[in-house]
C-alpha cells in the first residue's frame, strides 16, 4: 500500500460552548482506533467564554505499523489552500473560514450548519443589522469543493442532542472523512454520559449528508406582500385596536393618497397601520392579556402540557403613561410639570405583575378595558395630529416624485419603543421632517430623498444621536430623564 | 473547577513504556514527574492553567511522591518560589503566562537567575501570542537575555517537549541558571502521545526532609555578592550551558539536498516551517526536506560554532523568528560577522513580517519568497479575494463575551445607566472576565494597566476630574496584587475614587479556580477570607455590599458614591458567584430533584413579539447570548423583533434592565412549575378559568 503524500487536516470553527473541544477528541479518538497518527490543536483561551473559536485535526490516513518508524510532521496552524475539511457550526464562522482563505475550491469540503447566532454587533443595532446569510451560502457554493450545509442545530434538538455530534455525522456520511463510521461511533460511545443521543444526532446527521435522507426544510422566506393584502391586514389590525371607524378612518387616510403608485401606498399603509395602531397602556394591556398570549408563553418557555406556568410582566408606568391618558389640556400639564422639574421619568412605579394570576389579571385587564376612552386622551390627540401632518407630506411630495415620497413615509419606522427610547425616535422624526421635508435645502427631488435617506440612516446608527446631528448640521433636542438641561 | 481532570490524573501514574495521549501542558506535567521534582507552583491563566488544575486533582499522587503543590498568590510568589533550588539540590517548577506573569515574576527572577541555583529550576511559559491570546503581544526572550536565564523553545510535538523538560533541569543544575520552557498557545493544547518513563521521587522531598539549611552569603543579592553573580554568569554558568547544549544536540540539523540555502528557525515554528515547505513541495510528509534546517531547541543561549558551521559556505540563509524585535535574526547577524562569515545573505524580517503571529499563512509566504516561488501562493489569494467580493464587506466579529446569567454584566448596565444620569465618566478597568466590559454593547472602560492594578492605574486621573471616577476589580485582580498596590495605596494617600469590586467567588477568566474569599474551598486550602474583611482592616470605611442582579440598586449606589460628601475610598462590592460554578452545581442538583419527582420551578424569561417595536435598546444594555432576535412575526413590520432563546438560565437582568432603564414593557418572566403539586394544579384550573371567562 501506498501511503498518503500529505496529512489530512480538518477546521473546526465553532463557538464556545458547543462541544467543539468534545468533537476533536472523538475525531482524535476515531484516528486512534484506526492505528494512524493524528493530532488536534485549539485555541480555547477565553474564547470558550461565548466567542469564536477553532480546533484544528491533522490525521495521517495510513497505519502507524507501516511507517517505519517515521513520523509525519503536523502543522499545529491551518494555512489558506491546505485544508480537507472545514468544519463550521454556524454559517457566519464559515463565511469567517472563506474570509480567510481555508475554503478553497481545489480541495475543501465545506460541512456547515446554516442557522445563525447573531453576534452581538449585529443585534444591538437600532434596526436590522443582521449580516445576510445569502451571502454566505452563495459564497460556500462558489468557493468549496463540495459542500453539505444544512440546520444542523435544529437536526440537534430533534434528535435531544448538541450540534457537535450532528456534525461528526456530517462529515462522516459527506465521504470526505478519511475514517470509517463505525470508529466514530465507537469514539462517540466511548465518552460515556449522552452517547446515545450522541449516536442518534450522527446518525441523523450522516444520512443527510449522504443522501440518504431529507435536511429539514428551511423556514421560507416570507414574501413581500401586495399592496392590498397590507391594507386588509391594517385595516384588521386597526378594527382590533379601536373599533371599525377606526379601521374607516385608516382606508379614508389611505384613499387621501388618489392614485399615486402602488409600492407608494403600500408603504404609507404599512407605516400607517403601524402607527395608528401605536403601543399605549391600552394595547400593551390587551395584548398581553390575550388568551392566546399565554398559550403563546407556554410554547416559548417549553413548559410541557401538565407544567402550570406562571407569567409575570415587568410594568413600570410612570408620569408620561398617566399624561398621555389623560384629556389633552390636562394631560399636558401634567406633563409640562414634570418636565419643568425634570421628573418625567423620576416616579414611574415599577411592577412585577402576575399576570396569570387572579388579580394580576384582572389589574392589566381592567386597563385594557380603558379602550373606549382612547380617542378622548392626549397621547391620540398628538399621535393623529402628526400622523396628519407626515401624510399630507408625503402627498405633497408624491406628484413631484414617487421616489421622495417613500423615503418620507419610511421615515415613520423611527417611530418606536417607548419612554426614553420612543422620545428619542419622535424626536429624530421630527427633526427630519423639519430640516428636510419642510424645508430642504435643495429643490432637487432626487437630491431631497437622498438626503432624508441618509438621515434616516444616520438616526438608526447610535442611540446618541451623534450620526443625526451631524448629518444635520444641528442638535437635535428631546427630552431625557433627568439631564436635560 | 470549570473542568475535571479525573481521566488526566490516571496518566500521570504511567510507567515505563506506556503510551501517554494528551494535551501539551499535561505531558508537561508528566514529564515534571518523570524529572524527579520536589515542588511545584504556579499561577492560572490561559494557556497553562491545566497544569495547576490537575496538579491540585492529583494531591493524593503528589502526596505519595512527596511532591509540594502550591497554586501561588501570583507569579511573583510563583517565582519567588523557586528561592527554594538556591541553596539545595530540590528540583523544582513554577508556571504561569508570558509575558505578563513574567512581567509579574521578574522581581523574583531577577535575584534567582543572580543567584544561581543548585537545584534544576523549571519555568514553565505559556506564550500567551497570536490567536487565541488575551493579553498585549510580547515575546519572553528578553526576560531571558537581560537575566541570563536559558530559553527552551521545543518543536511543538510530545516527545520532544517531554525530552525538553527533563534536558531543562539537568541544563539547570549543569549550568547553576533558572531555564525557561516556552509553549506556544496551540502547543500547550495540542492533543499527541509520547512513550512515558515512570515517575521519580525526589532525593528531598516533603517524605524525605532536609536537614541542615545552607547559608552561603555568595548567594544574597546585596554587593559584592551581586558582582561576583555577575561575573560567574558570564564566565562559568553561561560557557555551562553552551557545552550542556552542545553535548546534548540539543539544537538539531536536519540536512537537505539544497546546500546553497538553508533556514534557521525557532523550535516552536519547526513544525509550520516544514508545512511551508511541503506546500512548496520542498518537503516530503515526514519533514524530509531538501534546504536544509537548523532547528532551535534552545534560543537562548545561541550557540554561535553551530551557527557558523551550519551557515558557512551558503549563499543565503532564511531565519524564521516569531515576534519582535529580532533577537535570533540580529544576533545571528553578529555571530556571522564575528566569525568573519560574510558570505551569506541573512534573510528574515525583510521576507517575514515584523510583528504579529507567524501563521501558516504567514510562513508558507515568507518562504515562498525566500526560495522565489510566490505563484504557488495564487490560489490562497485568488479564494481570499473572491471571499472577500462576494461579502462585500468584512464579516461581523465575534469576540468572547459574558456567559448567559454572568454576574458582571448587570453592572456594566448599570453603570450605563449612570452615565445617562450624570454624564459620561474615567473608568478604570482591570483584567478578568470583567475586561469584557470594554467590548460592545458596553464599551466601558478607558484604560487596562495590568491583574490587580486597575485602583492604582485611577489614582492620578481621579485626581484630574472634577467628579469621581470609578475603578473596576475583579477578586481575582484583588488577591493577586489589587489589595495592596490598589486599596492599601489609596487609603494611604487619601484617595477619593470609587473602587467596584466584583466578587464572582472564583478566578474566572482562566477557568474558575480557588480564591482566598471562594464561596466555598477544597480541604488543602484555608477557609474564610473575606475581602471584606481586608479592606475593613486597612480603614475602608465606605463600603456598600449589592447584589448585582439588583440594576437599579447598583445604579443608585453608584451614584450615591459619587455624589457624597465622604472624603476617601468608597468601595462597592458586586456580590454575584459565577454563573458558570452555579450552574455547575444547580444542574444536578435540579436534575436529581426532578427525578426524584420533586417539585421544581425553572425560571425562563422572554420578548412578547407582538409588543416588542425592535429598537433593540434591551440588547445594548446587555449583550446576553440568549437575548437576540429573530424575524418579525408580524407581516406589517420589517425590523428583527428581541428574543431570549434557549439556554436562558434565568438570572433576571431582562426584567431588571427593564425596569431600571424604563425601557420596555415587553419582558416577561415564566416561572414553569415542574411536577406541580396538587395546589399548583389546583390553582392552574381556577386561573385558566378566570382568564377564559
Amino acid at each position: 500500500m501506498s501511503l498518503p503524500e500529505r496529512t489530512f487536516t480538518i477546521l473546526v470553527a465553532a463557538l464556545g460552548g458547543e462541544g467543539g473541544g468534545m468533537l476533536a477528541d472523538w475525531l482524535m479518538h476515531a484516528a486512534r482506533a484506526c492505528g494512524y497518527p493524528a493530532q488536534a490543536t485549539s485555541i480555547p483561551g477565553v474564547a470558550q467564554r461565548t466567542g469564536a473559536t477553532t480546533y484544528y485535526l491533522e490525521i495521517f490516513a495510513a497505519q502507524r505499523e507501516l511507517l517505519g518508524g517515521r513520523e509525519p510532521v503536523m502543522s499545529l496552524a491551518p494555512s489558506p489552500g491546505n485544508v480537507d475539511v472545514m468544519v463550521a457550526s454556524e454559517l457566519i464562522e464559515a463565511g469567517r473560514a472563506m474570509q480567510n482563505g481555508y475554503v478553497t475550491p481545489e480541495r475543501t469540503v465545506l460541512i456547515a450548519s446554516t442557522h445563525r447566532i447573531y453576534a452581538t454587533v449585529e443585534k444591538m443595532q437600532m434596526a436590522d443589522g443582521r449580516f445576510a446569510s445569502e451571502r454566505v451560502l452563495e459564497a460556500a457554493r462558489q468557493l468549496a469543493q463540495r459542500s453539505v450545509l444544512f440546520d444542523m442545530r435544529q437536526l440537534a434538538q430533534d434528535s435531544g442532542t448538541v450540534i457537535n455530534a450532528v456534525l461528526l455525522g456530517a462529515m462522516a456520511g459527506s465521504g470526505a472523512l478519511p475514517l470509517p463510521r463505525e470508529a466514530c461511533e465507537a469514539a462517540i460511545r466511548s465518552s460515556g454520559t449522552g452517547a446515545e443521543a450522541s449516536l442518534r444526532g450522527f446518525a441523523a446527521g450522516y444520512d443527510i449528508a449522504a443522501g440518504a435522507r431529507q435536511a429539514p426544510e428551511a423556514a421560507p422566506q416570507a414574501l413581500p406582500l401586495e399592496t392590498a393584502d397590507i391594507l386588509a391586514l391594517g385595516e384588521a389590525r386597526l378594527r382590533d385596536y379601536q373599533g371599525t371607524a377606526y379601521a374607516a378612518l385608516f382606508r379614508e387616510r389611505v384613499a387621501t393618497l388618489g392614485q399615486a403608485d402602488a409600492e407608494l401606498i403600500g408603504e404609507v399603509g404599512r407605516q400607517l397601520a403601524l402607527w395608528m395602531s401605536y403601543e399605549d397602556i391600552i394595547r400593551v394591556a390587551d395584548l398581553k392579556t390575550r388568551a392566546s398570549r399565554f398559550e403563546r408563553v407556554r410554547r416559548e418557555v417549553g413548559a410541557k402540557d401538565d407544567e402550570p406556568v406562571v407569567v409575570i410582566d415587568y410594568l413600570k408606568p410612570g408620569v408620561e403613561e398617566v399624561a398621555s391618558l389623560l384629556p389633552p389640556a390636562l394631560g399636558r400639564r401634567l406633563r409640562a410639570w414634570a418636565e419643568r422639574r425634570g421628573k418625567l421619568d423620576a416616579w414611574n412605579v415599577g411592577l412585577h405583575v402576575k399576570t396569570s394570576g387572579v388579580s394580576g389579571y384582572l389589574l392589566v385587564r381592567s386597563l385594557a378595558w380603558l379602550k373606549p376612552w382612547r380617542p378622548h386622551s392626549l397621547r391620540y390627540a398628538e399621535e393623529q395630529a402628526l400622523i396628519e401632518r407626515w401624510l399630507a407630506a408625503v402627498r405633497t411630495a408624491a406628484p413631484r416624485s414617487t421616489a421622495l415620497a417613500l423615503e418620507i413615509a419610511q421615515c415613520a419606522t423611527l417611530l418606536k419603543g417607548y419612554g426614553e427610547t420612543h422620545r428619542r425616535g419622535r424626536s429624530n422624526f421630527l427633526a427630519i421632517l423639519d430640516a428636510l421635508v419642510d424645508k430642504p435645502a435643495s429643490a432637487d427631488a432626487a437630491a431631497q430623498a437622498a438626503a432624508i435617506r441618509k438621515a434616516r440612516a444616520a438616526a438608526l446608527a447610535d442611540p446618541e444621536q451623534k450620526a443625526l446631528e451631524k448629518t444635520l448640521g444641528r442638535p437635535v433636542t428631546w427630552l431625557r430623564a433627568e439631564n436635560t438641561r | 473547577m470549570e473542568r475535571s481532570f479525573k481521566e488526566e490524573v490516571a496518566k500521570l501514574t504511567l510507567g515505563d513504556g506506556e503510551v501517554f495521549h494528551g494535551e501539551g501542558i499535561l505531558a508537561v506535567t508528566k514529564a515534571l514527574l518523570q524529572s524527579g521534582v520536589s515542588y511545584v507552583g504556579g499561577y492560572q491563566g490561559a494557556p497553562v492553567s491545566h497544569m495547576m488544575d490537575v496538579l491540585n486533582d492529583a494531591r493524593d499522587i503528589m502526596d505519595d511522591l512527596g511532591v509540594h503543590i502550591e497554586t501561588n498568590a501570583s507569579e511573583a510568589g510563583a517565582a519567588a518560589m523557586l528561592g527554594a533550588s538556591i541553596n539545595y539540590p530540590l528540583r523544582g517548577a513554577v508556571t504561569f503566562k508570558s509575558t505578563v506573569g513574567t512581567n509579574v515574576a521578574s522581581d523574583a527572577l531577577s535575584n534567582l537567575a543572580s543567584a544561581g541555583v543548585k537545584g534544576g529550576a523549571l519555568i514553565v511559559l505559556g506564550e500567551d501570542y497570536g490567536e487565541g491570546a488575551s493579553i498585549i503581544q510580547e515575546r519572553s526572550h528578553a526576560f531571558a537575555m537581560k537575566s541570563q536565564i536559558w530559553l527552551l523553545d521545543p518543536r511543538p510535538n510530545l516527545p520532544k517537549i517531554v525530552e525538553m523538560v527533563e534536558h531543562g533541569f539537568a541544563l539547570s543544575e549543569a549550568s547553576s541558571s533558572p531555564v525557561m520552557l516556552e509553549l506556544r498557545i496551540r502547543a500547550c493544547h495540542v492533543q499527541g502521545s509520547f512513550t512515558a518513563k515512570k515517575n521519580r521521587a525526589a532525593r528531598y522531598s516533603t517524605r524525605n526532609l532536609l536537614q541542615d539549611p545552607d547559608f552561603d552569603f555568595g548567594r544574597i543579592s546585596l554587593p559584592p555578592s551581586t558582582y561576583a553573580q555577575e561575573k560567574h554568569k558570564i564566565e562559568v554558568r553561561w560557557p555551562a550551558a553552551v557545552q550542556y547544549i552542545r553535548e546534548h544536540q540539543l539544537n538539531e540539523v536536519f540536512p537537505g539536498e539544497r546546500e546553497d540555502i538553508g533556514i534557521l528557525c525557532q523550535g516552536g515554528m519547526y513544525n509550520a516551517t516544514i508545512r511551508a515547505l511541503q506546500q512548496l513541495e520542498l518537503a516530503d510528509v515526514f519533514g524530509a526536506s531538501r534546504i536544509p534546517i537548523y532547528c532551535m531547541n534552545v534560543t537562548y543561549p545561541l550557540v554561535p560554532e553551530e551557527i557558523v558551521q551550519f551557515c558557512a559556505g551558503k549563499r543565503a540563509v532564511l531565519v524564521i523568528e516569531e515576534g519582535q524585535p529580532a533577537y535570533l535574526e540580529d544576533a545571528i547577524l553578529a555571530t556571522l560577522r564575528r566569525h568573519d562569515v560574510n558570505g551569506v545573505k541573512v534573510h528574515g524580517k525583510d521576507l517575514l513580517p515584523m510583528a504579529g503571529e507567524y501563521t501558516g499563512e504567514v510562513v508558507v509566504t515568507g518562504v515562498a519568497k525566500f526560495v522565489d516561488a510566490g505563484v504557488a501562493l495564487a490560489a490562497i489569494v485568488a479564494a481570499k479575494k473572491k471571499a472577500a467580493e462576494l461579502f462585500g464587506t468584512l464579516l461581523p466579529t465575534r469576540p468572547p463575551g459574558f456567559c448567559v446569567g454572568c454576574p458582571e454584566r448587570p453592572v456594566f448596565a448599570a453603570m450605563k445607566l449612570v452615565e445617562k444620569d450624570v454624564g459620561k465618566y474615567h473608568v478604570s478597568a482591570d483584567i478578568g472576565c470583567h475586561t469584557f466590559s470594554t467590548l460592545p454593547p458596553f464599551n466601558i472602560g478607558h484604560t487596562v494597566l495590568g491583574y490587580g492594578l486597575g485602583l492604582a492605574s485611577n489614582s492620578a486621573v481621579n485626581t484630574m476630574f472634577g467628579k469621581r471616577t470609578v475603578t473596576i476589580m475583579g477578586d481575582g485582580g484583588f488577591w493577586h496584587n489589587g489589595l495592596t498596590s490598589g486599596v492599601a495605596n489609596a487609603v494611604f494617600n487619601k484617595g477619593d475614587g470609587i473602587l467596584v469590586i466584583m466578587k464572582n467567588g472564583y478566578s474566572s477568566a482562566t477557568g474558575t479556580q480557588e480564591l482566598p474569599s471562594s464561596p466555598q474551598h477544597s480541604e488543602h486550602k484555608a477557609a474564610d477570607m473575606s475581602i471584606e474583611r481586608a479592606l475593613g482592616g486597612l480603614g475602608v470605611d465606605w463600603m456598600r455590599t449589592v447584589n448585582t442582579y439588583h440594576v437599579g440598586e447598583m445604579k443608585e449606589t453608584l451614584k450615591e458614591a459619587m455624589a457624597t460628601g465622604k472624603q476617601g475610598l468608597k468601595v462597592i462590592i458586586a456580590d454575584g458567584e459565577c454563573q458558570l460554578e452555579r450552574q455547575r452545581r444547580v444542574r444536578p442538583e435540579t436534575a436529581n430533584k426532578l427525578a426524584a419527582g420533586k417539585r421544581v420551578v425553572r425560571v425562563k424569561y422572554g420578548v412578547d413579539e407582538d409588543t416588542c417595536t425592535g429598537d433593540h435598546s434591551c440588547i445594548r444594555l446587555s449583550g446576553c447570548p440568549t437575548l437576540t432576535v429573530k424575524d418579525n412575526p408580524d407581516p406589517l413590520r420589517r425590523d428583527p423583533v428581541a428574543t431570549v432563546i434557549e439556554g436562558c438560565v434565568g438570572c433576571g437582568l431582562c426584567g431588571e434592565n427593564a425596569h431600571a432603564a424604563v425601557l420596555c414593557p415587553s419582558f416577561y418572566r415564566a416561572e414553569v412549575i415542574q411536577n406541580p403539586t396538587l395546589w399548583d394544579r389546583a390553582m392552574r384550573s381556577l386561573r385558566s378559568a378566570w382568564i377564559a371567562a
